[in-house]
């Protein structure tokens, strides 16, 4: 007796907790350093919404979502910014009131019209970037060694070395230690990346997600992260001070994440607000500092809304040498996408 | 041979208790990482977990899932169980094979399996779809228990039931599931304890509002921490006390 | 009567079990073309399922891993359910055996990462052994198959102690002194009368075993450090990083095809019903 009435009750809690109350909701599609409620809350507060937040990993795993979702589920769309371009021309992002977005306070190298702009439209706004390269103990390494990637597999750091399990990164950074510029990845100059990738697994001990790669470098696991950067060893920089990264003299590889409205979002202004919030200074320096991961603010006038110390970290001062030597990711099409990562797939069991 | 029992008994022991006394020693490590040396006591984490939204919402999240998807496991598993041990169907070993069949089939493929079909019929994922894999998994396990439990003691008094005229559905729940409470207790507090426990359905078929495994899985990608510890040492705690109240009021009374 | 109550069993199970594993199947004689699914019958994903070596190698790690566990489990357990049921008195039995299971306990998710704890480089068992001089360097065992294994026993040990010695309770004395009586050893009665005798029990734990263990995800994944790749690892990056329905699909029909192997080279002894 006591079950039938149960059952219909806690249903309606259950159904009652899938829309809490009256609030409006906001789906956003992000990275990891959007979950972290000191960014997330200010804005639920002021506007008197929740945004609810699901993480990927991968533009094609995040495309694969959206791809099986319906129109009106997705609000707010992160994605890698050299791929905002495949977002839209699979229809995923609507156009942006460009002048509302305050990019004429970004970095200049940061604004990528070429990448959030299709046909003269602004889909997307670059909101985060950093780099990936090499990250240290430098305790426990020469640092002099780490200006040049070859060192890395000369047999002297045999074990010590991590390797951040993302594919594009990683093999754009193999690609310059081999002289080939990111751009020039293809098909025919992938094969050529085969065997100095497989060296570089050979003589390291782990592959393995941010999370891992940086317990592993501050508990001494490793003391080489390859793929890392400030993103990586920010967040433990108070537990660590030893740890310290490098753009070699091979180059380096700039990371930069958009953000932009879903098309078909069932709540566009809220949404735009989202992204305007994320922009502005006093996300951006939430942002900056999330507790996933730590990166550069797009937003150039974010300097004041960091700490001195949240600067030093982020190497505030060595930006323009640091954009100048830094390459972009490699921009493959669905064909050298699938052969980058069943080359990575492949090492990783190798 | 004797002394080298005891000596076989403590290791075994030890081995199995080596992971649970870490976990819980070092919720109460004051410092960054759950790792030798120990740092000194704080309740510091246990505090910060219990503060913590997501995780309390995924707790209830896991709870209502669990209860509910275990309730309608055992409702259907009793009542295909009473049909097929009391009327002599045709094909009744067919439907038995097809009614035990997910219980040899990995929890990853029944999940991929539900995705796909989601996804083509366009259903939101959601705490619901989740709780729909869970009783794939839970309703072979409620019906194996009570279709064993059923014998001709239960056959004759729910004969005498409908002899008295009583409807089936009468008959169906003043007598049968009465004479199986214990039965019935242990499949719906087996199939709790797999719901709750239960990761990869919960982690492919959820969207926002997800399971505590699934929450404590994102915990672990941010990195080892106490605060990981600690919610672990609570889940442990918590099961354990059911485990225990279980132990002395449901099973032994029935023996 | 009958059928009215068995219907909506039936049903849930065919709309949620049959139907999303016959479409399972279908999907994975599909092929991906750029992002877009091209339905058809392409047994593509097959051939390169065992044609690939990256592929085939995942197989076959999860077999060696799985098989390793399963044997050690089994002749870890055993004794350990047999001194439960003959030299732990009767009435502490319920105990000892509760005891031994608790840490099951603990969330699944939870159990991996502990084991990670004891078994890393600044881990408990590290520390212990460096601070009682048995070694000079901190073994590495995290992030190695050894890891995996030694999570994926502890877990199953427990699993198998428990159908083990429902089945060495049930065994009457009367079986092993008969055999004494007939001037069997104790090592023949053992060998002879009471192992026999186990079998359904351990036969039922080992495929439980076998059929958890190739299927796990996160043991491998927390424990393995990305060391090699298992088939459900395989699986989730498909899934996760490349959207690639239709080859994780594939991947998981071989998975089915292998685990239906075990259940008929195992289905003699298999107790399932009585679990």
């Amino acid at each position: 007796m006591a079950l039938k009435a149960i059952l219909p009750m806690t249903a309606a809690t259950l159904a009652a907790m899938s829309c809490p109350g009256l609030a409006q909701e906001l789906n956003a599609l992000v990275w990891c350093d959007h979950t972290d409620p000191a960014l997330i809350e200010p804005f639920e507060e002021k506007f008197g919404v929740k945004v609810n937040l699901k993480e990927y990993e991968g533009t094609a795993a995040g495309l694969a979502i959206l791809d099986q979702s319906q129109p009106g589920d997705w609000d707010v769309l992160v994605i890698d910014a050299v791929d905002v371009g495949r977002a839209v021309e699979a229809g995923y992002l609507a156009e942006l009131p460009a002048d509302q977005l305050p990019t004429q306070n970004f970095f200049p190298e940061l604004v990528m019209a070429e990448n959030n702009m299709v046909d003269g439209k602004t889909y997307a706004v670059t909101e985060k970037f950093g780099y990936n390269t090499i990250s240290y103990d430098k305790t426990k390494v020469d640092p002099a060694d780490m200006e040049d990637m070859a060192s890395l597999t000369s047999g002297k750091y045999d074990g010590r070395i991590g390797i951040y399990d993302y594919y594009l990164p990683v093999l754009g950074l193999v690609a310059l230690g081999q002289g080939i510029n990111t751009a020039d990845i293809t098909p025919d100059t992938l094969g050529s990346l085969k065997d100095p990738l497989m060296a570089l697994r050979a003589a390291s001990k782990q592959v393995s997600d941010v999370v891992s790669a940086q317990t592993a470098l501050a508990t001494g696991e490793v003391d080489i992260v390859v793929g890392g950067g400030e993103w990586l060893t920010a967040v433990l920089a108070a537990d660590n001070p030893n740890l310290d990264w490098t753009i070699p003299k091979q180059g380096g590889l700039r990371w930069a994440q958009s953000i932009g409205v879903v098309a078909g979002s069932t709540q566009p202004d809220l949404a735009l607000e989202f992204v305007k919030y994320i922009v502005s200074p006093e996300g951006q320096a939430k942002l900056a500092t999330s507790s996933c991961y730590w990166g550069m603010p797009a937003n150039a006038k974010t300097g004041d809304a960091l700490s001195m110390e949240q600067r030093a970290i982020l190497r505030w001062q060595e930006q323009p040498d640091f954009l100048k030597r830094a390459q972009l990711y490699p921009i493959p099409d669905a064909a050298l996408d699938t052969a980058m990562q069943d080359l990575w797939t492949e090492m990783l069991n190798q | 041979m004797r002394a080298l029992s005891w000596a076989y008994l403590a290791v075994a022991y030890a081995f199995v208790f080596l992971p649970v006394v870490v976990l819980v020693a070092f919720s109460f490590q004051d410092g960054r990482l759950p790792v030798p040396p120990f740092q000194g006591f704080t309740l510091e984490w246990y505090g910060r977990v219990l503060g913590e939204r997501d995780l309390m919402e995924a707790l209830l999240n896991s709870a209502l899932v669990a209860g509910i998807s275990s309730l309608i496991a055992l409702t259907l598993g009793f009542l295909a169980a009473h049909a097929l041990a009391r009327v002599r169907l045709p094909g009744s070993v067919l439907m038995r094979g097809v009614l035990i069949a997910p219980m040899t089939v990995n929890y990853l493929i029944i999940a991929l399996g539900l995705l796909t079909v989601f996804n083509q019929a366009g259903v939101r994922l959601s705490l619901w779809t989740a709780g729909v894999g869970h009783v794939v998994i839970n309703l072979p396990l409620c019906f194996a228990i009570t279709y064993a439990a059923m014998g001709d003691h239960q056959r004759n008094a729910e004969r005498a039931a409908r002899d008295l005229g009583a409807p089936e559905w009468k008959v169906l729940a003043l007598v049968s599931a009465p004479m199986l409470a214990a039965p019935l207790a242990a499949a719906f507090f087996l199939s709790v304890t797999f719901s709750w426990d239960e990761f990869i359905i919960a982690f492919l078929l959820t969207r926002f509002d997800v399971t505590l495994p699934v929450e404590i899985w994102s915990m672990l990608r941010s990195g080892i921490s106490p605060a990981t510890n600690a919610v672990g040492s609570l889940v442990f705690l918590v099961s354990v006390t059911l485990v225990v109240l279980l132990e002395v009021f449901v099973f032994r009374r029935t023996k | 009567m009958g059928w009215g109550l068995v219907a909506p069993a039936l049903l849930w199970t065919a709309a949620f079990f049959v139907l999303p594993f016959a479409a399972m199947v279908a999907l994975s004689f599909a092929h991906m073309e750029g992002r877009e699914v091209v339905r058809g019958f392409d047994p593509g994903n097959y051939i390169r399922i065992f044609t690939d070596w990256t592929m085939l190698k995942a197989l076959l790690n999860s077999l060696e891993i799985t098989v390793v566990v399963t044997v050690v489990s089994v002749v870890l357990a055993w004794p350990l359910a047999a001194i439960i049921a003959f030299r732990v008195p009767a009435r502490w039995q319920r105990l000892a055996l509760l005891l031994a299971v608790l840490p099951f306990w603990t969330s699944y998710v939870v159990r991996s990462y502990a084991w990670l704890l004891v078994l890393g480089q600044n881990g408990v068992v590290n520390k212990a052994l460096l601070s009682l001089g048995l070694i000079a360097e901190p073994l590495e065992i995290a992030a190695t198959r050894v890891a995996t294994v030694i999570g994926f026993v502890h877990f199953f040990v427990m699993l198998l102690t428990l159908t083990i010695y429902a089945n060495l309770i049930q065994l009457s004395p009367n079986y092993a002194r008969a055999a004494a009586d007939l001037g069997a050893g104790r090592w023949q009665t053992f060998r002879h009368v009471i192992l026999p005798l186990t079998l359904p029990g351990v036969v039922t734990g080992a495929f439980l075993t076998f059929v958890l263990c190739i299927g796990d995800y996160i043991t491998p994944q927390i424990l393995g450090g990305n060391a090699e790749l298992t088939l459900p690892q395989l699986i989730m990056l498909q899934l996760g990083r490349s959207g690639n329905f239709p080859l994780a699909s594939a991947l998981s029909v071989v998975l089915m095809a292998v685990v239906t192997l075990a259940y008929f080279a195992s289905s003699r002894w298999l107790r399932l019903d009585r679990v």
